[in-house]
């Protein structure tokens, strides 16, 4: 079934609600290393609710945003983005029920798995890769997840989540 | 919205995929001027509104921790601010006030003295009140240690003040045991230090001892009774023999004043409560003082008729029972000896008496 025209309208209503806390109050909260990442839970809402293919553009062009702005490695959030997002859609359709909590832990994963391939992409220490990989990035993980929790119940209508387990 | 499933893994799922992958590796492969510029590129065209809403957000993130700083630096400067000297004076001397304006029983105005840079600053003051706050002329002034003056001119929002430092200033005054009256004026005198007051017209029988503190007498309309105008330090000179006058050292300093209340209708008052000064104090001591030694001295006195009167009686109780000298041994034929005459016996020691029964 093709999404509705409101649909696509609601769906464009909570991008452009997590691009502006992504921007506007990501860099007011505590920090910035472990508090949620709005851009990436609108990536993965965009892409659980999408084709494969419109999830890997999706996650191509949050990659070329977020490489843009933390120009350490070129290409590397690209990569990731990329991935994760078609991953993310692909293996929702395949594995995935529309549970609010299930859907946070898949957005928990995802971003861990992102942070792994911009890791992996951009090189560095292997001291630095460790404590990225099993501390600030597992945190992140943590509060975007909780943050993808609460949003998902919060806009449960829109998303047509079901609350029980 | 389309549910899982109902959605289709295509092809083109695929090599939409697989396009992207190949930017992705091309970007990362590529040169990174390339990729830099293209960043750049971005920037300022695309992700140009939201890097302006992220340096919107950083600049409300660093205000905060900028006010949250200047305000911990504002703290800590008042808090060393308190410590310095001038401001404990002020301070002290605003409690003071504070204390005099509950003493005080008639209305009154507060008023912050407006010091001017000049050398006759002293001599008159100007006052942040006028008769929009309901002052008027020959309204007094005073602060907390005494008098300071009189309203000398008065405007709608500032006034002026003539001191005691002004030459024209003359109070109606009294000892503050109210044995001597005069008036009080600026010492004229070029042997008087400078900032002196004189307290004239004293009557030559009164004697004011240094030290005395002299108030406002109340007469003449203009100053309320009890007002502390100086302390007395010592004489300057005697007119004639029906005249003293004394030097006076004034209780309040009008350079120094920060803060003065002016005392609206005012007169027919007595303030004396409102102005315990130290030498009323002292005086009131030494008067109490004086009056436990007048008690002591009477005790004393009852306490030195008593002992005396114990010891007459101790005496007296000792002598009778004193043990008795033997008599001395009767001869057998003493009987027949004749009788003396009465004028040997008389001659003839005594048998003991009591020295002090008389007593």
């Amino acid at each position: 079934m093709m999404p509705t025209r409101a649909s696509r309208v609601q769906l464009a209503v909570v991008l452009l609600l997590l691009l502006v806390l992504h921007f506007y109050l990501r860099p007011r909260l505590w920090s910035s290393r472990v508090s949620p990442d709005f851009m990436f839970v609108g990536l993965m809402l965009f892409a659980m609710r999408s084709s494969p293919g419109a999830g890997a553009v999706a996650g191509f062009l949050v990659g070329l945003a977020t490489d843009a702005l933390t120009p350490a490695r070129f290409g590397a959030g690209m990569l990731a983005h990329t991935v994760v997002g078609y991953l993310g859609s692909w293996g929702r359709s395949v594995f995935f029920a529309e549970n609010a909590i299930v859907n946070a832990a898949f957005v928990a994963a995802g971003l861990w798995v992102r942070d792994l391939l911009v890791l992996v992409a951009s090189g560095g220490g292997e001291r630095s890769f460790l404590a990225e990989l099993t501390l600030y990035s597992p945190l992140e993980a943590l509060t975007t997840g909780l943050f993808a929790l609460v949003f998902l119940v919060v806009f449960r209508e829109w998303f047509s989540i079901r609350l029980d387990a | 919205m389309a549910s899982a499933s109902e959605r289709s893994y295509t092809r083109r799922d695929t090599v939409l995929f697989l396009a992207c992958l190949c930017l992705s590796l091309v970007a990362l492969v590529s040169p990174k001027s390339w990729g830099f510029g293209l960043a750049d590129s971005l920037r300022e065209t695309v992700l140009g509104p939201l890097v302006w809403l992220q340096a919107r957000a950083e600049e409300g993130r660093t205000s905060r921790v900028r006010l949250r700083a200047i305000t911990a630096q504002r703290d800590s400067t008042s808090y060393l601010a308190q410590g310095i000297p001038s401001l404990l004076a002020e301070n002290e001397r605003l409690r003071q006030l504070l204390l005099l304006s509950h003493r005080l029983s008639n209305p009154y105005v507060a008023a912050e003295v407006l010091h001017q840079a000049q050398a006759t600053d002293g001599r008159t003051l100007l006052l942040s009140v006028g008769s929009q706050q309901g002052v008027s002329v020959f309204d007094p002034v005073v602060a907390p240690e005494g008098l300071i003056g009189v309203l000398l001119t008065v405007g709608r929002r500032t006034s002026v003040v003539m001191t005691w430092a002004h030459p024209e200033f003359r109070v109606s005054a009294f000892t503050v045991r109210g044995n001597a009256a005069g008036v009080v004026a600026p010492a004229t005198s070029a042997t008087d230090p400078e900032g002196a007051l004189e307290f004239r017209g004293v009557a030559y029988r009164d004697s004011v001892p240094v030290g005395t503190v002299v108030l406002s007498s109340g007469l003449g309309g203009v100053y309320p009774k009890g007002i502390p105008v100086g302390t007395v330090t010592g004489l300057v000179r005697e007119q004639a023999g029906w005249e003293r006058v004394y030097r006076l050292r004034p209780m309040a300093n009008p350079g120094s004043a920060a803060h003065v209340l002016v005392l609206v209708s005012s007169s027919g008052r007595d303030l004396a409560a409102a102005f315990p000064s130290d030498s009323a104090l002292e005086a009131r001591r030494l008067d109490s003082i004086a009056g436990v030694r007048r008690a002591d001295s009477l005790a004393q006195a009852a306490r030195e008729a008593k002992s005396r009167r114990a010891d007459s009686v101790a005496a007296a109780a000792r002598d009778t029972t004193r043990p008795k000298l033997p008599r001395r041994p009767v001869h057998p034929d003493s009987a027949a000896r004749p009788k003396p005459s009465p004028a040997p016996a008389a001659a003839a020691p005594a048998p003991a008496a009591p020295k002090d029964s008389a007593r």
